[in-house]
């Protein structure tokens, strides 16, 4: 491959045959696809779109990008890319840490695994290869004992894990691979496929080796001036002063209170009014934190480690408290203790749970017990710390009803006969902004290629007027020209997820700076016009993908909640989302016929000849 | 008149809630030069160079935006109306 940058290593393993290959990327599909996010796509695409989630030939990607593991400021990651068993969709999901550089100073930019192995394995990376190792002797741990065991045996020094927990091995559709014992790739399920592979592990040993950039001269300035936005003070990536370095993510819970923009109580409101603050960044700052942790080559540290001081959790020291995980697992399920939050968000990072996803059958079996829907079950009540504690490890255990709450918040809904509760789109529970408090979010959920999300198009940034510099400002309450800003986002964020580069990066850089940098690390030209169109490409390739696994037309949509059920919380009071007018406009900016790409818009991009 | 600041605004003020002596009909853009007067490190929090409010802080009245309501930041708050301060505060 002529393009520079990239290792040109990806591994294939087979684990129905126990067999590795070796095979560069094909030059075509790196120039279209980037890495990361897009690569993985390509690949999955290439696998076939019919693929079922947890069959053997389901193929599993660990992808990084050209900028993973370099100098580039926020460059520690990697994405998790598989057909997801949740929503049926091809999902990406990314997380931080060390495993990604460490993967590539090890010598790949991908591992692609397929099969399923005839008993529990690890994958052990390093040096250029791969091997296939017996797990059974950690099949059955949680993650923080699964790392431990591999710490003991390959010794910590340059040493990343990423691990499937009990969830998993359970095959609970939300489960998730955890790196290094409490970084997720969260989202879709795809710790689900790990289990359904057998595959436990994969750990990769390697110290750093930077990788060099293909034009050296254009670099420096390059990743300088990237530096330089995240450096300044008047972006919220400045370290220590910003409140994303401050407070964490979490910082968002008051204000989006406030606003009327939080889903509580399983989006029954729009605010969690004053028990909003008691699960704030500022509680937690105030109360609970005690560490600043950061990934490879990110100067924010937006990672919150805290220590439990009282109660029946008192001693615990986890990460991250995070705004996500507050959120499902805190006001979603009307619950202020700020010490159960963590203790719930420690017991996801250790069985290997979905934090997002796991407080949505949680408040689904919530309203079902307040609307006497559960015929005689025991029920599950608000905020009843105990009992989502127990919930939580039935679900991952699949014990008693915990066993259809495994399924996700649509089966759980489903359970009770009514499935109007799950807060779902494409099977995937949605995130902590209501779009009845910030409309953007509402076409964004509902056109997301991988089920609700709020890191396809996070809108937010401009909602709350925190583009870089202050660039953009826009009324959260207003729905016209959303459609239209939803594209944009989209296609900058699948971008910088295919370099890949953290989504906060955003907050700072804009596609100048991604452009900049991809140039100069690859060796080739790039202008902000192209990253849009190649994360226009890459949009579009996710979206034949999942038109071609049968979501067709009408497949975008939004629980009926957001679009029926007014706000009755100050800040939003009398909102509904306006979907069916940012969807016409979208689809218009978009191309697409209803939510299905034509194949003009597939030519035109060069996804098909 | 009560009003409550937010994350890094906190350290600032010494507290979440600060009480103001304003007289009545005060409008928001009134009620910022008082707040800055009585706590001058937050200028350069909340105000750019012309004076004028910075897109990224937000002067909620009642979860309102203050920029978005009908007057703005001379929309007059009213007795009983929720005064919050927030810098610019995003993640994800």
């Amino acid at each position: 491959m002529a393009l520079g940058g990239y290792a040109n290593r990806i591994a294939h393993v087979d684990l129905t045959a126990g067999t590795v290959e070796y095979r560069g990327i094909p030059e075509d599909w790196a120039r279209k696809y980037i890495g990361a996010r897009g690569l993985g796509v390509r690949y999955m695409l290439e696998n076939g779109p019919q693929v079922d989630p947890l069959s053997p030939d389901n193929l599993l990607c660990f992808m990084n990008g050209p900028l993973t593991g370099t100098e580039a400021n926020m460059s520690g990651r990697m994405a998790i890319v598989t057909k997801s068993p949740l929503t049926g969709t091809v999902t990406d999901s990314h997380h931080g840490g060390w495993s990604a550089a460490r993967l590539r100073w090890a010598g790949f930019d991908g591992l692609l695994v397929k099969g399923k192995a005839s008993g529990p394995v690890y994958l052990y990376v390093h040096d250029g290869i791969v091997e296939i190792m017996d797990a059974s002797e950690v099949w059955g741990k949680g993650i923080h004992d699964t790392v431990k065991f591999f710490r003991e045996r390959y010794g910590e020094k340059d040493l990343s894990v990423i691990a499937i927990g009990p969830a998993g091995e359970n095959l609970v559709k939300f489960a998730c691979w955890v790196n290094e014992n409490d970084r997720a790739s969260g989202r879709g399920g795809t710790g689900c496929v790990g289990g359904s592979k057998l595959l436990k592990a994969v750990v990769i040993k390697s110290a750093k080796k930077m990788p060099k950039a293909a034009n050296l001269e254009a670099w420096k300035p390059a990743q300088k001036r990237a530096l330089a936005t995240i450096m300044d003070e008047r972006n919220i990536t400045s370290p220590r002063k910003g409140g994303l370095s401050v407070y964490g993510t979490n910082v968002l819970m008051n204000i989006t209170s406030a606003m009327g923009a939080l889903p509580t109580k399983n989006s029954m409101v729009t605010s969690f009014g004053p028990s909003a603050e008691k699960i704030s960044g500022e509680y937690v700052k105030e109360h609970i934190l005690v560490d600043d942790p950061t990934c490879h080559a990110c100067p924010v540290a937006c990672k919150k480690e805290v220590e439990i001081k009282e109660g029946p959790w008192k001693g615990l020291r986890m990460e991250s408290v995070e705004y996500e995980p507050a959120w499902s697992l805190g006001a979603n399920c009307g619950n202020d203790d700020i010490n159960t939050v963590a203790k719930l968000i420690d017991m996801c990072n250790d069985y290997g749970m979905d934090a997002i996803e796991l407080g949505h059958p949680l408040s689904v079996y919530m309203e079902a017990t307040e609307r006497g829907y559960t015929n005689g079950d025991g029920g599950l009540a608000w905020g009843d710390t105990m009992a989502m504690v127990e919930m939580a490890r039935k679900i991952a255990m699949r014990e008693g009803i915990g066993n259809v709450m495994a399924d996700g918040a649509e089966a759980t809904a489903r359970y009770f006969g009514h499935p109007e509760l799950a807060m779902t789109v494409k099977g995937q529970g949605v995130p902590a902004y209501d779009p009845r408090g910030l409309k953007g979010m509402g076409i964004a959920y509902a056109t997301s290629n991988r089920g609700a999300c709020h890191l396809r198009a996070y809108t937010p940034a401009a909602e709350l007027g925190v583009m870089p510099f202050g660039s953009l400002k826009v009324d959260p309450l207003a729905w016209k020209g959303k459609g239209e800003l939803v594209k944009i986002f989209q296609d900058v964020h699948a971008f910088s997820d295919s370099l890949d580069l953290c989504k906060f990066s955003a907050f700072a850089e804009s596609a100048e700076e991604y452009a900049a940098q991809y140039a100069a690390m690859v060796g080739v030209e790039c202008t902000p016009e192209d990253v849009l169109k190649i994360g226009e490409r890459i949009y579009n390739l996710e979206r034949y993908y999942n038109n071609l696994a049968g979501f067709r037309e009408g497949s975008d949509y939004l629980p009926a909640r957001f679009t029926q059920e007014p706000s009755t919380m100050p800040g939003s009071e009398g909102h509904v989302c306006e979907l069916d007018e940012m969807l016409a406009e979208y689809y218009a900016a978009r191309g697409w016929v209803n939510g299905v790409v034509p194949e003009s818009k597939l030519r035109e991009l060069g996804i098909i000849d | 008149m009560q009003v409550n600041f937010y994350a890094t605004l906190r350290p600032i003020v010494g507290g979440r809630t600060v009480e103001f002596h304003v007289g009545e009909h005060v409008t928001v853009k009134q009620l910022v030069d008082v707040i800055v007067e009585r706590f001058p490190r937050l200028r350069k929090e909340l105000l750019n160079e012309d004076g004028n409010l910075y897109p990224h802080v937000h002067v909620f009245i009642n979860g309102r935006d203050a920029p978005y309501l009908p007057n703005g930041v001379e929309t007059v708050i009213k007795p009983g109306d929720t005064v919050d301060i927030f810098p610019a505060v995003a993640g994800g």
